[in-house]
């Protein structure tokens, strides 16, 4: 049940906050929040690492028609996702502004994506795995369309959600397939994992199965609703959803794609376009960044890039880049959720989104700049900080397959400096110029900040912690 | 050699027949009263009256079915001409179930747009009647006779709106297609008689063997029987009555005959072809595939051009009737079952929408532009939340029923080996949300308008049980999913 719990609880939550006062909703919904990140912590501290098999396992018939069960259950790799999940929430909700409008169906459906988004961490079962993935779009799509910034947040929650659900649905073709093919009668994700279809159907079900991971990721060249996505996303929101359910398309390949179809037929091995295609993806959205003027979109355009790294780690197929996959899913879900918040709190104070519209701040805002230097340079991969580390892994596991991936993944090591030192120094630094920041950052905003940058700093110099606990896998078919 | 009839017939037999029609029967009772009770009281009066003795007959023949399913051992009766098996009741159960909501719902809009009562509960109540009759029939006499009752009493429901001569239009347009389909069917009927030597179904299934195949005129006749059935259940290519039909009509009939006639003629199709003509089965499923493919592809892109919210769901449930097919073509319990799953649950999502719908009609006729949606959500929050929940159902997001549907019909479609027809049907959902989101913005965005949404208890009630169902049969389908292999065990074997 306490699985069970860290999903059902925000469930529980919004359904309840929706329909409170809007004074009360924002604490409430603190407070379930962290509820369930002391479920998910707990779950943590008590977990074995080093054991094979998934752990706090629940199973219990659902459909048994179609042997559908509602298993849940974590290892190593979901385990720091549904923490950091957790943990995220609580942030996005302390930074959601109280005056919100309709703040408490706000909070609501912060909860609710958070609960499904837990939920496709912690599912074992295929057909849960699935009904979870898409649950989680309908708040997803609400949050960016009513409370979404901008000129037009209705389309760009409508390209969201086609663009995925044109992956999913077809996934839901491979979840059906993968039922039939095996023979076996099976959605168990750990049964699946040791009976492989042959590879042409193999073939076929890891296509429709990538199609919507790499949508979801997104992978190059999917990404193309990122950028409307990430412009028109509130801030709060922004923290979960680039900071969380970006993951679960990278998250998807890890569980499903790599260790449920194991053989590549020959003329179209996919254990080298994937990669390709994310090496792809780190140059891509490296200068995309570069060519951005606008702060948000720089962000989310690096957002692009540092999900290549994740991808190239987990199709590197050996044990380094997986692990550095995963420490870098929670690396860049912590860094993305400090720089959105930044970038949010100068422009709401410059009044503009524009860098090149200011420069010298840290005059006016020392503190600020102070924080952000901290957070750029987590994000441009400075050793003694999270990222370094999992770029490392990432880069290594990738030499190991091929040095060709790692050469060329290291571009985007050599380009993120570029747009990361030339966001800040450009707004930060130099002569004072263009609007006049109101203040420096308020208390509570460091506060906000202040759990992050600790856990920048802490990961990056005991990653051990993270790493010891991933060698429990749930399942057969990723590297050991 | 066709043996010699048996004539017969004692007083336990026929009280045995009467037993495996008891639900129809009931029912029947109670639509001679509710005319009775019509004829007697005074005017006022009638109205609320027949509503309560229809709402009555509807839970009495509900429950007899029920009591039916639990305890009674199903059969043939009538010489095989009726039967009472899982299958009929289970469209008992559905019809009966329908035509609770159905009066339920329209009682205070009648009301409203000051139209004749007691007719309209009675139009419904021989509706109902001839749907069940479809479900149970056993012979091509009874399908027929079914097909007519219903339809014979839709063409007058459908032009109940006296003054508006868009009803009229609609009641005349769906008279002159529904008696043309009705005549495709009855030249089909009468080919596949010629060939078979009987109308009993069972009796068909037996003498039509493989063989069959070659006779011209037996295909003849199942090409015929399809376009007819294709009609009937609003499948393209012979949907075009669909959109005028659903907008013409006033709104608890659409709601009604949305998934009502739908059900039916899927009974219809299930009894006839799956139960008459299991040995020709690749002929007929070759002709429902290319007619499933065209209404899922035909049906979501006109419906996204749509303007009025009647229109919109008229070219849905074409794509729906798409959906559904992929089951009846699969075939097998697992098939059969997944058929009866998503009828079962298109009632609850698919009505749900139309009633939702049927609250913003004014006095002088029914709003179902997109505008009139405008500020649903500062005007009745709950009906907001329950619209969106009817139209992500019907996309098929989960944890709702829709999900589970395509689910089940999917699953039983790749194993049964249409797995392009499943591709397809995927492809098409996803621009199927397009347009069933689209209706959700009018309903959250804001607006100026803040007056209260009126509601019938009644109406309230019937929403929110849909709403109820749509969320509570996807996170608990086992249930309904058992009843639709127990329904379709009669046809398709254990």
């Amino acid at each position: 049940m306490t699985l069970t719990t860290i999903w059902l609880l925000p469930m529980i939550g919004a359904a309840l906050i929706a329909f409170m006062p809007a004074r009360f909703a924002k604490w409430m919904g603190v407070v379930v929040a962290l509820a369930a990140l002391a479920v998910a912590a707990d779950v943590a501290f008590s977990f074995a690492p080093g054991y094979h098999g998934y752990q706090f396992t629940e199973a219990a018939p659902w459909i048994p028609q179609l042997t559908i069960f509602y298993r849940l259950g974590v290892d190593g790799i979901s385990l720091w996702l549904v923490v950091l999940n957790a943990f995220l929430t609580v942030i996005a909700i302390l930074a959601t502004p109280i005056k919100t409008r309709n703040v408490s169906r706000f909070v609501a459906l912060m909860l609710a994506m958070s609960a499904g988004l837990a939920g496709v961490f912690m599912a074992t079962d295929l057909v849960l795995f699935y009904v979870f993935w898409e649950a989680m779009l309908i708040p997803a799509y609400f949050l960016l369309w009513i409370f979404g910034e901008g000129e037009r947040p209705d389309r760009a929650a409508l390209k969201f959600v086609l663009y995925t659900l044109a992956g999913s649905l077809l996934m839901l073709v491979g979840v059906i397939g993968e039922y039939v093919a095996t023979g076996k009668q099976t959605f168990d994700l750990a049964t699946l994992a040791t009976l492989a279809p042959s590879p042409s159907i193999q073939f076929a079900l890891f296509f429709v199965f990538a199609l919507a991971f790499a949508i979801k990721t997104p992978l190059f060249p999917f990404h193309s609703w990122l950028p409307d996505a990430y412009m028109a996303a509130p801030t709060p929101m922004l923290i979960t959803f680039a900071g969380v359910m970006g993951k679960a398309g990278a998250y998807g390949f890890l569980r499903i794609a790599v260790p449920l179809f194991p053989q590549p037929v020959d003329w179209w091995d996919w254990r080298w376009v994937i990669p390709v295609l994310a090496v792809a993806a780190i140059i891509w959205g490296a200068l995309m960044a570069i060519a951005s003027r606008d702060m948000k979109l720089l962000v989310a355009y690096s957002s692009v890039s540092h999900m290549g790294f994740i991808v190239l780690g987990i199709f590197a197929l050996n044990v380094q880049g997986q692990q550095g996959a995963v420490l870098q899913m929670i690396n860049h879900g912590i860094i993305i959720a400090a720089l959105f918040l930044i970038v949010a709190w100068i422009s709401d104070r410059a009044g503009t989104r524009d860098r090149s519209a200011m420069a010298g701040l840290a005059a006016r805002m020392p503190v600020m700049a102070g924080i952000f230097f901290v957070v750029t340079l987590a994000a441009l991969g400075l050793p003694g900080l999270n990222s370094f580390v999992g770029e490392f892994m990432t880069l290594l596991g990738a030499w190991q397959r091929a040095p060709v991936l790692a050469l060329f993944g290291a571009i985007g090591l050599v380009l993120a400096p570029v747009y990361m030192l030339r966001l800040f120094q450009g707004t930060m630094q130099g002569a004072p110029a263009g609007p006049v920041p109101r203040s420096d950052i308020y208390a509570g905003q460091l506060v906000l900040l202040a759990p992050l940058i600790v856990l920048m700093f802490a990961i990056g110099l005991d990653p051990n912690v993270l790493t010891n606990l991933m060698t429990s896998l749930g399942q057969v078919g990723l590297a050991r | 050699m066709i043996p010699a009839p048996d004539l017969t017939y004692s007083w336990a037999q026929a009280l045995a027949d009467l037993g495996q029609i008891a639900a129809i029967a009931t029912l029947t009772g109670f639509f001679l009263f509710a005319i009775v009770t019509d004829l007697v009281l005074p005017k006022p009066r009638r109205g609320g009256a027949v509503a309560i003795v229809a709402v009555t007959g509807f839970t009495y023949s509900l429950g007899t079915a029920v009591y039916r399913w639990r305890f009674a051992q199903g059969g043939y009766a009538y010489h095989q001409f009726a039967t009472g098996d899982n299958f009929a009741l289970f469209f008992e159960i559905l019809f009966a179930t329908l035509g609770i909501l159905t009066v339920a719902l329209s009682h205070s809009y009648l009301k409203k747009r000051g139209m004749l009562e007691s007719e309209f509960h009675i139009l419904i109540m021989a509706a109902v009647i001839g749907m069940m009759v479809l479900g149970s029939a056993t012979s091509l006499v009874t399908v027929f006779l079914g097909l007519e009752l219903l339809s014979i009493a839709l063409y007058i429901a459908c032009g109940f709106s006296r003054r508006e001569s868009r009803s009229q239009e609609a009641a005349a347009k769906y008279l002159l297609v529904g008696g043309f389909a009705s005549a495709f069917v009855l030249y089909g009927m009468a080919l596949i008689y010629g060939g078979a030597g009987t109308t009993v179904i069972p009796e068909i299934a037996k003498r039509l063997d493989a063989s069959a195949a070659g006779n011209p005129l037996i295909l003849l006749g199942i090409v015929l029987m399809g376009v007819g059935f294709a009609f009937k259940v609003s499948a393209a290519p012979f949907h075009m009555w669909t959109p005028d039909v659903y907008q013409g009509a006033p709104l608890p009939v659409t709601a009604f005959m949305s998934v009502g006639t739908k059900a039916a003629a899927f009974a219809m199709i299930v009894r006839v072809f799956a139960g008459g003509l299991p040995h020709l089965a690749p002929e007929w499923q070759a002709l429902l595939a290319f007619v499933a493919a065209a209404s899922m592809v035909v049906g979501n892109l006109m419906a996204i051009a749509q303007s009025s919210l009647k229109r919109l769901l008229a070219y849905s449930g074409v794509a729906q009737a798409g959906y559904i097919l992929i089951g009846v073509i699969a075939g097998g319990q697992s098939g059969l079952a997944a058929v009866l799953y998503y009828l079962f649950v298109y009632m609850f999502m698919n009505f749900g929408a139309f009633a939702v719908i049927t609250l913003l009609a004014g006095a002088d006729g029914d709003r179902d532009r997109f505008d009139d949606l405008q500020g649903l959500a500062k005007r009745s929050p709950l009906m907001a939340v329950l619209m969106s929940v009817f139209m992500l159902s019907l996309a098929g997001f989960p944890p709702s029923v829709g999900f589970f549907g395509k689910l089940f019909l999917f699953t039983a479609g790749v194993s049964a080996g249409y797995t392009w027809l499943v591709v397809l049907a995927v492809v098409m959902s996803v621009v199927s949300v397009f347009y069933y989101v689209r209706v959700l913005i009018p309903v959250w965005s804001s607006s100026t308008r803040t007056d209260r949404l009126p509601a019938s208890i009644s109406s309230s009630a019937v929403i929110w049980l849909s709403g109820l169902a749509a969320v509570g049969l996807g996170i608990y389908p086992t249930t309904l999913l058992i009843a639709g292999q127990l329904g379709a065990t009669p046809i398709s074997g254990p």
